[in-house]
């Protein structure tokens, strides 16, 4: 079991490996510098504490990583198979955790008036003053060892400001691509983004690699969703399959905002997303839908932590999960309601659909009201393939394969179906069926399958 | 077509079809009737192949074919079609695909090209008319959602797309209103062509005055206790089965 002097040995390794290539800003490096020192008084993440309990970071530990090469000369053509060509987007693209100011072909027309897109390294010089004010308020830079490197690391990633009453009419696509690495390193991410009072942008982040690199994402996203604005946000996490990933994310909502996630997991040996949401402000709305699919060698977990602090908000949290292989995943969803926060509507659901016997989850949804007047639920479901569904559909002629990978596209259509981007719709459609092909070929998947 | 010999099923170890047997010609058209618990139902799933019905004891052929041998989905490529008395919902699963996906699957067996989208998109759209299936249904998840009598037009627009040599339809009558009972026996009706067959499981004669039969079974107990033609359906209506096979014991 992990302790807290491995941990903090391991934290200090990290920093020994390299740190920003910019010390200043003079703020920044206090916020780094706090973080440092913080690290060595953080409990250690292993089963004792409830939110690690299914997760374990041994392995990671085990692992000094070192910083990526960022300078690699790179083209269009070697991350063309991670874009969306026909998808009509704002393009930024992270190699190995650091912004490519300019791909060829990528560059897209400028930005309009009031929105800022880019670098947060090169935010930090340039909008010092609002990046200042907004920086580190909505996240725990000392939530656990992970966000405590983070911080202490913090060099670059995406900033996005939308100004008030803008409205992006084109999605904003970012890719992380980490490239094919000799050595086992630390690609570390830190955005930022906000969104002024009644703004409105859509975000698609991926996170893809070349090749079958080992490496650690440790990504941290502050996001401030201010007054009636409203932010569509979809992540892919599709990371190389010897990858260590993890997201923090912390969102804070003004109100009468609306902010409406969409997280899909389908790389990655372990990977973990964490979602902190405070609703602070009055009816703001909040959705946040995943899903995720595990297979052999995988683990996926997913913390939801939504707090209603104010009246009136209203919360829905959809995960769904495909199961197959030797998969594991674990699921944690917690919604606080406060005392004071009456009017609150939340209802939180998590299911999962177990291809095969030898698949694991821990699920875990949880409701904790304080307040009297409210609307809550809460549910998790684990299952099998229905037989008669199955039955119906070979019934018709189509094979067992065939008819288990429908059923399966169907479970995750529910969740699939809430990506309003087309081109990305579609992709992950196409992901999602290479997936299930793959899955229902193996061998152990016929033998060991419900 | 059909040939079932001594047909005996359990299900969960409880006998069920005790001794059937039944012939089906080619181009005719079949009624089962029977009160309920005689094992109609059973009857169509063995036929269909589903799970959980062991075969304890008889022959079924198709075609002169050993229809037991076959898997579920090869039943369906060699011509066999049930309209299920409940029909299944598929959250998630598009209908427009689902269709298509059968379809393809049962042309492909027949070394047949798939078709297009767009190609099936319209033959679809064509036949759903003809069945009174509202277009917008072809667009939703299958069946989810859907009335009974939508249901039950979904499964004849199956029967008329997949055009199955031997279609099993299994109380499609029931719920439905004299207007879509109407339509459905249409859809039937289109169906009948010599080179097929056409079994109706039904409790009610009503729906065989739309869809005349060459042949009427009584089931009882899981045995076929006796046959006659449509007449033997009224007489049934007038005087109730028992004694009916009463008569015809005696």
């Amino acid at each position: 079991m992990i302790t807290a002097e491995q941990q903090v040995r391991w934290f200090e390794q990290q920093l020994a490996q390299g740190g920003p290539s910019q010390p200043e800003p003079d703020w920044l490096e206090q916020v780094r510098e706090d973080a440092r020192r913080a690290a060595s008084r953080l409990p250690a993440l292993n089963r004792k504490q409830e939110a690690w309990r299914y997760t374990s970071i041994e392995n990671l530990l085990k692992h000094s990583f070192q910083s990526a090469n960022d300078s690699l000369d790179l083209t269009v053509e070697d991350i063309s198979d991670g874009l969306l060509p026909a998808m009509n987007a704002y393009r930024l693209v992270f190699v190995n955790g650091r912004y490519r100011a300019s791909l060829p072909s990528l560059e897209s027309e400028p930005f309009p008036d009031g929105v800022t897109l880019g670098s947060l390294s090169a935010a930090c010089i340039r909008d010092a003053g609002l990046l200042a004010a907004w920086f580190g308020k909505t996240a725990n830079p000392v939530e656990h060892i992970f966000t405590a490197l983070n911080t202490a690391l913090i060099d670059d990633g995406l900033f996005i400001h939308v100004g008030p009453h803008v409205e992006l009419e084109r999605p904003v696509e970012v890719i992380y691509i980490t490239t094919e690495l000799e050595n086992t390193c630390l690609v570390p991410t830190r955005n930022l983004i906000l969104l002024e009072s009644g703004a409105g942008a859509t975000l698609v982040e991926r996170f893809i690699s070349q090749g079958p690199s080992m490496y650690f994402h440790n990504n941290l996203t502050e996001i401030s969703v201010g007054e009636g604005a409203s932010l569509s946000h979809y992540r892919v996490q599709d990371e190389s399959r010897n990858a260590w990933h993890l997201s923090s994310l912390y969102l804070s909502q003004g109100s009468h905002s609306v902010y409406r996630g969409v997280t899909l997991a389908f790389g990655a040996a372990w990977s973990r997303t964490d979602y902190h949401a405070g609703l602070t402000q009055a009816s703001a709305h909040c959705l946040l839908n995943g899903f995720y699919a595990v297979g052999d060698r995988q683990l996926t977990d997913f913390h939801l932590n939504v707090q209603h602090v104010a009246p009136a908000c209203t919360s829905r949290e959809k995960f769904k999960g495909l199961l197959h292989g030797k998969g594991r995943a674990v699921f944690d969803g917690h919604i606080l309601v406060e005392k004071q926060a009456q009017y609150s509507d939340a209802h939180l659901a998590n299911d999962n659909l177990m291809l095969v016997r030898d698949a694991e989850v821990d699920t875990k949804p949880q409701l904790e009201i304080y307040a009297d007047n409210v609307k809550c639920s809460h549910g998790t479901t684990v299952g099998q393939l229905d037989p008669q569904q199955v039955f119906y559909l070979r019934s018709r002629g189509i094979d067992a394969r065939a008819a288990r990978r429908l059923l399966s596209q169907g479970f995750a259509a529910e969740i699939i179906e809430t990506i309003d981007v087309v081109e990305l719709r579609e992709h992950i459609t196409d992901k999602l069926t290479g997936i299930l092909n793959t899955a229902l070929d193996a061998d152990g998947e016929l033998r060991n399958g419900y | 077509m059909l040939s079932i010999k001594n047909l005996h099923v359990s299900v969960d170890g409880k006998a069920i079809i005790q001794g059937l047997d039944l012939a089906v010609g080619t181009g005719e058209v079949h009624a089962i009737m029977g009160p309920n618990g005689s094992g109609k139902s059973t009857l169509s799933y063995v036929l269909a192949g589903r799970d959980g019905y062991q075969v304890t004891q008889g022959v079924i052929r198709f075609e002169g074919e050993d229809l037991l041998a076959l898997e579920t989905d090869a039943r369906a490529h060699k011509g066999i079609f049930l309209a299920m008395q409940y029909p299944v919902e598929l959250p998630g699963v598009n209908n427009m695909t689902f269709l298509r996906e059968s379809l393809n699957a049962i042309r492909s067996a027949h070394d047949e090209p798939a078709l297009d989208a767009v190609s099936f998109m319209q033959l679809a759209r064509d036949k759903a008319r003809q069945v009174g299936l509202d277009e917008k249904l072809l667009k939703r998840s299958v069946n989810t959602g859907f009335s009974g009598g939508e249901k039950k037009r979904n499964e004849i627009l199956q029967m008329v797309l997949l055009e199955p040599k031997l279609a099993i339809l299994d109380e499609t009558d029931s719920g439905l209103d004299i207007d879509a009972l109407r339509v459905i026996a249409a859809g039937v009706n289109a169906q009948r062509r010599l080179d097929r067959a056409i079994l109706l499981i039904t409790h009610y004669q009503r729906l065989l005055d739309y869809i005349e039969p060459d042949r009427v079974h009584v089931l009882v107990d899981g045995r076929i206790v006796c046959s006659g033609d449509k007449q033997l359906a009224l007489e049934l209506e007038k005087k109730g089965y028992q004694q009916v096979v009463q008569e015809a014991v005696a």
